[in-house]
């Protein structure tokens, strides 16, 4: 019976022989449990298990890292320091949360802890990525057109642009709170109340965050209305 | 009107426009709201533009979405997580007899003395060796041989390699421009260097060359460390290759940012050309028609350059902006201008798409003398 392809790909990044079907089977029947179990046995100390949480989870939680940092190093960095905090501080996770409110938890802290230092030592940093380069003077804007959808008017389109970069812009204003709200509820979709579990606050204190966003981004974008 | 139902005004639903825009409301508040609305058309307007935002933020290209596109950044992070991980599973090796450990223990103790020691034992060391060296060694002597490295991929592996990976910062004191390729061959193998590195080169034009094994996002990647050797004629010719043959258009676009410097070569235009007629993307087509416009300005500045050369006679008939203007002539004009300018009046009229008509007619106008815009 042929494997699933992620499977295949998990024994060879794990660097394990490529025809062990033991391994392969055990990665086969992991990716079956529930996220409980999995925690049980990777709190056991089943690093397959670990792996296989990490891969339920680590596509958005890098989403989330290159939405907020901007450039993928730094996302890189995000990645790297959340997922082994949960390895190292696993055996401390009691379940009254829930697995992914735990771990974003965590993603959120890192998060915040590169924005906070960025915020403090900008001299230090390089410029966040603007998608949409319209400094670049004269340049056409087909040549951003791989970027952007196709089928789109190109009047919308240029409208488009102008908004993603008064946005960006409008992003670099906010505070990382305010940052990690707005990323969370607009790209990650999630409740209010789940942003304050996520966050160990309030829903009103989230709300408030959410408000003061939004009103710094609505000024930005005032010219374009 | 029901008990539970708050009569609201203006200043108390406006702040909450924005929670009922993104549906976090609950139900009696969207009750109270709705009801005030009813009545209200400055509110009504508000909601309008926070309803307007909304579907701005939903409708624009997510950061994540626009630098991981190919998901390698994705890979690279899970292999780095495996390699930590394994790392932190090794156990500590325990300690084992060390020779000269007594010597190493007082040396790293001090340091400024080890130093002075180290360098007196070498130099009675190598005074003491010399007399017994020859010193008029006939082999010496002879022809000078140039005597090259073997390249440390060999032509079989770049032909099995799956490149999974290029690293452009691998560490923090890395120097500039150092990068790192991660190579599966028949063992995976990991070069790390900057682009003048041949070894490194040979791998980037490989991958850029043969767009069909490998993923478009390490070709971009390639491309990305490749364009800083434009002037090498290696790098160029698979820089061509790629905006001639590359199924990917970001990838041909990149291709073709990468060449902008060198526009002027006249190998370089006849690809620009080929692309304006055979290319089906048309931002394609339009980085095509900017490059050929930058072409000519490349080109008349090296002119105005040479002071010998005779100045280029004014042309009054170049500009061709009208999209049905019959194709003119340009007398006097270089045989490369005209050949440009005629590909763009073809571009003019017979693109199917209307920006990149549009587009050709702006760089007819670029390209004709001030006085005829």
């Amino acid at each position: 019976m042929p494997l699933p392809h992620w499977t295949l790909a998990l024994a060879d990044n794990a660097g394990r022989s490529g025809g062990s079907d033991a391994v392969l089977a055990t990665v086969t029947s992991l990716s079956e449990l529930d996220e409980r179990s999995l925690v049980i046995e990777a709190q056991a100390g089943n690093r397959a298990a670990f792996e296989e949480l990490v891969r339920r989870f680590d596509r958005d939680v890098l989403r989330l890292a290159m939405n907020l940092m901007k450039r993928p190093e730094d996302a890189r960095d995000v990645y790297q320091e959340a997922f082994l905090k949960v390895y190292r501080n696993l055996h401390r996770f009691r379940f009254e949360c829930s697995f992914y409110t735990w771990l974003y938890r965590i993603v959120t802290n890192v998060c915040l802890d590169h924005l906070r230092r960025r915020q403090a030592r900008p001299e230090d940093q390089a410029p966040e990525i603007h998608l949409n380069r319209q400094d670049e003077g004269s340049r056409d804007f087909f040549e951003f057109q791989r970027e952007l959808r196709p089928g789109l008017d190109p009047e919308r389109r240029l409208m488009g642009n102008e908004i993603r970069t008064r946005i960006t812009k409008a992003m670099e204003r906010l505070s990382p709170r305010e940052r990690v709200v707005f990323e969370m509820k607009h790209y990650q979709g999630l409740k209010l109340r789940a942003i304050g579990d996520v966050l160990g606050t309030t829903e009103e204190t989230v709300k408030n965050s959410l408000f003061r966003a939004t009103r710094k981004l609505r000024q930005e974008l005032g010219e374009l209305r | 009107m029901s008990a539970s139902e708050h009569k609201m005004n203006c200043s108390e639903v406006g702040p909450l426009l924005v929670f009922l825009a993104c549906d976090e409301l609950t139900a009696e508040e969207r009750t109270n709201i709705e009801t005030h609305l009813e009545s209200c058309a400055d509110c009504r307007v508000l909601l309008a533009e926070e309803d307007a935002l909304q579907e701005c933020l939903a409708t624009i290209p997510q950061t994540a979405d626009e630098l991981d596109r190919s998901g390698t950044l994705l890979a690279q992070c899970r292999s780095e997580l495996a390699e930590s991980l394994d790392e932190m599973a090794v156990p500590a090796e325990p300690e084992r007899w060390q020779p000269f450990g007594l010597v190493r223990r007082w040396m790293a103790l001090r340091p400024g003395w080890s130093a002075a020691g180290l360098l007196a034992a070498g130099a009675i060391l190598g005074v003491q060796l010399l007399q017994w060296l020859p010193t008029n060694d006939s082999r010496l002597n002879g022809k000078a041989m140039t005597v090259s490295a073997a390249p440390k991929v060999s032509d079989e592996q770049l032909a099995k390699m799956a490149v999974y990976g290029i690293n452009f910062a691998p560490t923090t004191d890395a120097a500039p421009g150092t990068f790192q390729v991660q190579l599966r061959a028949e063992q995976p193998l990991v070069l790390s260097g900057n682009v003048d590195d041949s070894d490194m080169r040979r791998v980037l034009t490989y991958v850029v060359k043969n767009s069909d094994r490998f993923d478009a996002g390490v070709r971009l990647d390639c491309l990305d460390a490749l364009k800083s050797r434009i002037h090498d004629m290696e790098v160029r010719s698979a820089l061509l290759d790629a905006v001639r043959h590359d199924q990917n258009p970001a990838v041909r676009m990149k291709a073709l940012e990468a060449l902008r410097d060198v526009a002027g070569d006249e190998g370089v235009r006849d690809v620009l050309l080929q692309s304006l007629d055979r290319d089906a993307n048309p931002g394609v087509r339009v980085e095509a028609v900017n490059l050929l416009v930058r072409s000519l300005e490349l080109e008349s500045s090296a002119r105005t350059a040479v002071p010998n050369e005779p100045p280029e006679p004014p042309d009054s008939d170049m500009p061709m902006v009208a999209p049905n203007a019959p194709a003119v002539e340009l007398p006097g004009a270089e045989p490369s201008v005209q050949r440009v300018v005629r590909a763009l009046q073809d571009l003019q009229r017979h693109d199917p798409n209307r920006y990149v008509r549009l587009r050709s007619a702006a760089a007819l106008r670029q390209i004709g003398p001030p006085d005829a815009q």
